[in-house]
């Protein structure tokens, strides 16, 4: 599994790698969705990106519906974690074809959970563990 | 910056918010504790940081953190997992305290009347630069480590 860590500071990004190379995800990152559209457009393709709002350049609501309009990404799993927790703005990211909303401050087990509720950790880790 | 809303956060929720980010970040190890500072007293620290973020739409204003030197080392070595002895460079610590003024900011904004939008923060080693046209709704000075720490949410001159 690989996941890709798409937030403009460098120690959020930090503490999300460490999260999920302890669960043995491979890891790429971007300071901005557009880094990550141009990682992803040269091969870097995840299996689930990890996503922040607001970002310099593009920010995550945008690469979402990129990610989104291309059919060739369909299978590529979206997660936000960000500060936004406005039910609003929740609403519009979900409709645009994020699976899971996560808010800062965040647990490293809610992250684990998110992704165990999403099928991508293997048997014995998450919420059944 | 209009004076649309002047609402404030309760400090109470203030201080949980700010509580709630620092374990997330950096653990319970090493709470924040109150400290006295008189009213209307700057900031006073070592080598300052503070990073400040706007909030517009529904309700505006400005939330800010400032730290001193140590403690701003302290949490980006922490956030990052720098190992000992290796120092945090400038460019890393205004990294971490504007995701933290980021957090604090956010989810201040969610305690209050929306839709709003939140700004990229501004850092600096110093003041960091914020409207001109706010004045100072609360204030909470706080230790960690035995460093100061100061949040503060600022809003519209009415």
């Amino acid at each position: 599994m690989r996941a890709m860590i798409i937030d403009d500071s460098r120690a959020m990004r930090s503490i999300l790698r460490r999260i999920v190379t302890d669960l043995d995800f491979e890891t790429a990152e971007a300071e901005h969705g557009q880094a990550a559209l141009d990682q992803m457009r040269a091969g870097v393709v995840p299996d689930v990106c990890l996503v922040d709002w607001n970002m310099p350049v593009m920010d995550g609501y945008t690469f979402i519906t990129e990610v989104r309009a291309n059919p060739e990404w369909r299978d590529i799993t979206l997660m936000m974690v960000t500060t936004e927790s406005e039910q609003r703005q929740i609403v519009r990211a979900l409709a645009a074809g994020a699976h899971e909303y996560v808010i800062k401050p965040f647990t490293p087990d809610a992250i684990v959970d998110k992704l165990a509720l999403l099928g991508l950790l293997p048997e014995g880790h998450g919420v059944n563990a | 910056m209009s004076a649309a809303a002047v609402e404030t956060p309760a400090p109470d929720d203030v201080l949980a918010v700010t509580e709630d980010v620092w374990v997330a970040l950096l653990g319970d190890d090493d709470p924040l504790l109150p400290r006295v500072a008189p009213d209307g007293a700057a900031f006073d620290a070592t080598g300052p940081w503070s990073a400040a973020t706007t909030v517009s739409g529904g309700w505006q204003g400005v939330v800010t953190v400032e730290l001193d030197d140590t403690a701003a080392r302290s949490l980006t070595a922490r956030m990052l997992d720098l190992p000992p002895g290796l120092d945090a460079v400038d460019g890393d610590i205004a990294d971490a305290v504007g995701e933290l003024v980021n957090m604090v900011g956010g989810n201040i904004k969610s305690l209050m009347p929306g839709p709003s939008v939140l700004s990229l923060p501004s850092v600096a080693a110093g003041r960091a630069a914020f409207a001109s046209d706010v004045r100072e709704a609360s204030r909470l000075d706080l230790a960690w480590r035995g460093s100061p720490v100061r949040v503060s949410v600022h809003v519209p001159v009415s």
